[in-house]
């Protein structure tokens, strides 16, 4: 080991630190420090090839998994924001001790600082903190002074950016008291990572991260004005429009709670409720992951429709408790951590462990002058965190000259502050050799008692730039898992606390939210749809491209006639005279199917159903997430993006397999829930519409030739095996029709459909109380009941003779019936909530 | 003078209202020169579960929600108040509005500390570069301040004309300012923005009128609905109102219900409904001077 470490360690042979900054994994003359040379080891024994093996493999595995994306809105244009790399940080137990003390000894300051703001402001009162910080600062909701959280805490989640400066010292860069995100990132690295390298985690006894999340579910659950035992605990997500949607998913399932939008909640007698399909259920503890101005259009003003009106009254009450209380980003602003020195020997007569980045706010006279006199070397900030919404500022601020920052500032100094820039350490990370870039870490506390629990590991962050991090972060950084070294054998801990008393065993969960059961509906109806879609365009795309035994050229025709129905290609193309002075069907067909900017063909149908999954993620299983993805990576046009009847082939082929695997790992895993039942029932619907669909636009009017015609019909709809088992070649309507229709043993035909929907609406949660059938078990039983009494033989003759107008009134009645259904589900189940207004306001005369 | 106050305010909606909240100021504040003797909140639909508190400024303000599916919501605040003439400051004594501006920025007295919240910005009073200079004209070096607070007050009154369907209540200030025209919520929040930027503390009141003028006096405008006016800091005179709209300094005319830094923080109805369709609004108030 005392030899020329460059031979010993092969992999960072190649690696170069830039100088004059302080290196992770280098010290002096390149020499490995020594808390890593037992990873470097472990790696090269790994070997080269072995290694960008496993990457490749862990890449996969990420793609597949959650954090691919991380909003569904435009899935190509938002790449996972921290992209994972291979080479975990890592740091040593001595080291991560003082950080930890640091980090401890801040969160604890924070919270007295935010309990003294909220409360008796002392703080003003003696000069520690000039008031006009408080009182210039938009976070300072009057509204929340005077709440007295429960055990006093303000602060029960906190963060810190850390960088190490040069000279080997640790630095905090900013604070995170609203509700600090990327926590969910740090899990899903350290997953990913770990799996990657299970020898090398194994031997480098590497400290876990489960005992943070016990310890924040502990201090959870003890926020519960009642349940102690077993508190109903919601996480408030911002929504899937938000960047930290699939984070906030990610955390629900993994912590065990429901994901709830402000929508899902309502305030009666003060009390939080969570609206649910059975009614509404009180809510014990909320884990706040939006902004606090956002949460009660009430009290705090928010505008943006994601609040719950009364929040703050049922606050007030004690009638719930916020993790972190309402108001608490009120400190994670820089104009704050000027002032942090000052307020540790104030507030715990202590000095502080780990100094913060040097910071001025330019609302005082000194910290003015001092800004404007460096502005060189200072980054100029917004003095006032606006959470998730001053990006646009802060890259204005970054593009100014030093005389339009001058000018800014001076005309209104106190939203302004500055920070000295620091020239944080650097870290290999992997591609395709080791490269170094910056690093800077994001570390949790977690309040625990009168104390706080750090999480041993953290999330660090990499980047190219020494730009200030928020910013850098919009221009792709990359991210890692952080490996916090335990001095010895490392204790294996599950979340899945033993239970000190016996649970009482359950067979169903009412806890479906409205939202997630409209969306878990609509999922199973757009799944259920782009089948039906890539059936009927298998079928279209073999006989175009002349691959099947077709002898007859009605069917084309017939199957453009459902696709137009279907909004896939133009109407004209359903008209045979019309046909002729459009564009060759074989050009338009693929690129209609792909275009996702035409709002029914069958791309779009993928995107919301890709959407609509991503949303109810929380809810499925990851295996079927999975599914999801693989389709909607899969159902693209081939090499350069044009797309042919040869695509469409291939891909509606893989897409048909992939949806009926989506359709398997339902029924084979899904428990028979409400969610279940929901997805059921939008499936169920749309099939028989789909069905319908199919009869009306091939069979009325009866086509002459009818051999090749009820084929593709049974093709389409999946039941040519069994008709051909059982009539051979012998092709008859009343047989054809009665598949289709009426035999309860073929799960494609409409009465089958019928069944299982009636079975699901019979199950439906409702009040015992009110005697008779709902409208939903009336239509259901009565489109039942329709199916069920026709003679389809008879219905089949009359309709051979010519006479179409039985069956198109059956048709007509069917299609009209279906709907009614769905809305009196969604009437009595989904819209539970019509959006809210402000009264009025009537201007003072 | 003694009042006895009628405020009722009338929703109707087209179609139910399954639920409401709402926060209410309606409750006139106690101040060195006003006594509230008696006041009543009645709300229909009835609604005996109120909430009453102090807010950060030592408002009252009440919470209340109604979760039975409801066509209307009536609110009506009944108060006897008596108001007593306040010890007349002499203009012309008042310091010096640096010497005020200053003490803002270095007291750290309970009184001055709470005077300070006053001079920055809030959500409807945001400041701009123009308001500073239209200010300065009326602050000369060294002047008295209430003599520049009273010369700025006749100049928004003869500068801006009364106009009340000019603007809504979620007008900004410095649309006001352009257009010069508003009520009297409008000419309050200028005159708060006038004052801050000169780093004076101002405030908003948010109260009401006597309805009938004395005999041979003119009927004030802003008298059959809430009114708001403003106050200002101006040291050991203390808080000192002034009305824009009416070019006054406020007396015994002028009932206090509230104050805060703007409308936002003592409006004295707000509500979040869901549903309603439809919805209509109609505010009366009265103010009748009862036996002395």
């Amino acid at each position: 080991m005392s030899l020329s470490p460059l031979s010993v360690n092969r992999v960072i042979e190649n690696y170069t630190p830039p100088s004059g900054v302080y290196d992770e994994f280098l010290e002096d003359e390149r020499r490995p420090r020594p808390h890593t040379q037992r990873f470097l080891e472990a790696i090269d024994k790994i070997g080269r090839d072995e290694f960008v093996h496993r990457w490749q493999q862990a890449r996969r595995t990420m793609q597949a998994n959650d954090f691919a994306y991380s909003g569904y809105v435009t899935p190509e244009d938002t790449p996972r924001p921290w992209e994972l790399d291979a080479i975990p940080l890592l740091l040593s137990p001595p080291e991560w001790k003082r950080v930890s003390a640091a980090l401890e000894q801040r969160a604890r300051l924070l919270n007295l600082t935010l309990r003294d703001l909220f409360g008796e402001q002392s703080l003003l009162k003696n000069g520690v903190l000039p008031p006009e910080l408080v009182f210039a600062h938009p976070g300072f909701l009057r509204p929340l002074h005077g709440q007295s959280p429960p055990q006093d805490c303000y602060l029960h989640f906190y963060a810190a950016d850390l960088a190490r400066a040069p000279d080997g010292d640790w630095w905090v860069l900013a604070d995170r008291t609203e509700a600090p995100s990327g926590l969910g990132y740090a899990l899903e690295n350290r997953v990913v990572t770990s799996r990657m390298l299970p020898d090398v985690f194994r031997k480098c006894q590497v400290e876990r991260l489960a005992p943070f999340f016990i310890a924040a579910n502990e201090t959870l659950r003890s926020l519960a004005p009642r349940h102690r035992e077993n508190p109903r605990v919601v996480l408030l997500s911002h929504g899937p429009t938000s960047p930290n949607f699939f984070e906030d998913a990610y955390l629900a399932r993994y912590l065990g709670y429901t994901l709830v939008e402000g929508g899902d909640l309502a305030v009666r007698q003060n009390q939080v409720m969570l609206k649910t399909l059975g009614g509404l259920l009180p809510v014990d503890v909320i884990l706040r992951r939006q902004n606090s101005s956002d949460c009660d259009p009430l009290e705090l003003g928010s505008k943006s429709g994601l609040g719950v009106a009364g929040l703050t009254q049922a606050v007030r009450c004690g009638n719930v408790g916020l993790a972190n209380p309402l108001g608490s980003g009120l400190i994670e602003s820089v104009a704050f951590m000027a002032f942090m020195p000052r307020l540790c020997q104030s507030l715990l007569g202590e000095e502080l462990l780990m100094p913060g980045v040097a910071s001025w706010w330019c609302g005082q006279p000194q910290g003015l002058a001092h800004v404007l006199k460096n502005l060189d070397q200072l980054i100029v900030q917004p003095a006032f965190r606006d959470r998730g919404k001053d990006g646009p500022t802060r890259e204005l601020l970054a593009s100014m000259s030093k005389d339009q920052l001058a000018e800014a500032i001076q005309a209104a100094p106190h939203k302004f502050a500055a920070q000295e820039r620091v020239v944080r350490s650097s870290v290999p990370i992997w591609n395709q050799q080791l490269r170094p870039a910056h690093l800077a870490l994001r570390a949790y506390a977690v309040a625990a008692g009168d104390s706080y629990s750090i999480m041993h590991g953290a999330l660090a962050r990499t980047s190219q730039s020494l730009d200030p991090l928020e910013i850098s972060i919009r221009r792709g950084e990359g991210s890692k898992d952080a490996w916090v070294l335990a001095e010895g054998p490392v204790e294996h801990v599950t979340l899945l606390a033993e239970q000190e008393h016996a649970i009482t065993l359950r067979r169903s969960s009412s806890e479906l939210p409205s939202r997630a059961a409209d969306n878990i509906f609509w999922l199973g109806r757009q799944m259920e749809r782009a089948e039906a879609v890539a059936r009927l365009l298998r079928s279209t795309a073999s006989r175009l491209t002349g691959e099947t035994r077709s002898t007859s050229d009605l069917e084309v025709p017939m199957l453009l006639r459902c696709l137009a129905d279907l909004g896939q290609i133009e109407p004209g193309y359903a008209i045979s005279d019309m046909r002729g002075q459009l564009p060759a069907i074989e050009q338009v067909l693929p690129a209609a199917v792909f275009d996702a900017t035409q709002p029914a063909s069958l791309r779009a149908i993928l995107d919301e159903l890709f959407r609509l999954g991503s949303i109810v993620r929380d809810r499925i299983s990851l295996d079927t997430w999975r599914i999801i993805h693989v389709i909607d990576e899969g159902f693209r046009p081939g090499f350069g993006g044009v797309a042919t009847l040869m695509d469409l082939l291939a891909t509606t082929d893989e897409l048909i397999t992939e949806l009926a695997a989506f359709s398997g790992i339902i029924v084979e895993s899904m428990t028979r829930t409400q969610a279940y039942r929901f997805m059921e029932l939008g499936r169920r619907i749309e099939r028989s519409l789909q069905i319908i669909g199919l009869v009306k636009n091939c069979f009325i009017p009866l086509p002459e030739t009818l051999g090749p015609v009820f084929e593709t019909v049974l093709e389409v709809a999946d039941s040519l095996m069994t008709y051909r088992s059982r009539y051979l070649a012998n092709m008859q309507l009343s047989a054809v029709l009665d598949l289709l229709l009426t035999d309860e043993t073929n799960p494609r035909s409409l009465v089958f459909q019928l069944v299982q929907l009636a079975e699901h609406v019979e199950q439906l949660p409702r009040q015992e109380t009110q005697p008779g059938y709902t409208t939903e078990q009336r239509v259901a039983m009565s489109l039942l009941n329709s199916v069920r009494l026709l003679e389809i033989q008879k219905v089949a003759e009359t309709h051979s003779l010519g006479d179409y107008e039985p069956l198109e009134r059956l048709a007509e009645n069917w299609e009209s019936q279906l709907p009614k259904l769905s809305e009196a589900i969604s009437h009595r189940y989904l819209v539970h909530s019509a959006p809210s207004h402000q009264l009025a306001d009537m201007s003072p005369q | 003078m003694k009042y006895r106050i009628t405020h009722t305010t009338k929703y109707t909606y087209s179609e139910a209202v399954p639920v409401c909240h709402n926060l209410v100021h309606l409750k006139p504040r106690d101040t060195p020169a006003q006594t509230c003797e008696y006041y009543r909140l009645l709300i229909l639909p009835d609604q005996s579960k109120v909430s009453e508190r102090l807010d950060y400024f030592g408002n009252t303000a009440a919470y209340f929600a109604i979760d039975q599916a409801h066509h209307g919501l009536s609110v009506t605040a009944t108060s006897r108040v008596s108001v007593a003439v306040a010890k007349n400051a002499d203009t012309g004594t008042t310091l010096a509005w640096e010497e005020v501006q200053n003490r803002l920025r270095t007291d750290r007295s309970a009184e001055v500390l709470d005077a300070y919240q006053f001079v920055f910005d809030s959500p409807y009073v945001e400041r701009f570069e123009a308001l500073a200079d239209y200010v300065r004209p009326s602050f000369e070096a060294g002047r008295p301040i209430l003599e520049g607070v009273l010369e700025l007050t006749a100049r928004i009154h003869d500068d801006f004309k009364y106009d009340p369907r000019a603007t809504t209540v979620h007008t900004p200030i410095h649309e006001v300012f352009e257009q010069r025209h508003g009520v009297c919520q409008d000419f309050a929040h200028l005159q708060i923005g006038c004052l801050r930027s000169i780093g004076l503390a101002a405030r908003y009141v948010s109260g009401y009128l006597r309805t009938e003028p004395p005999e041979g006096k003119p009927r004030l405008v802003g008298a059959d609905a809430s009114h708001a006016w403003l106050e200002v800091y101006c040291g050991d005179a203390g808080w000192i109102g002034v009305d824009p709209t009416n070019n006054l300094r406020a007396a015994t005319d002028h009932i206090t219900l509230a104050w805060g830094r703007d409308y936002n923080d003592v409006c004295p109805i707000q509500g979040t409904i869901v549903g309603g369709g439809e919805r209509k609004m109609t505010v009366s108030v009265d103010v009748a001077p009862g036996e002395e």
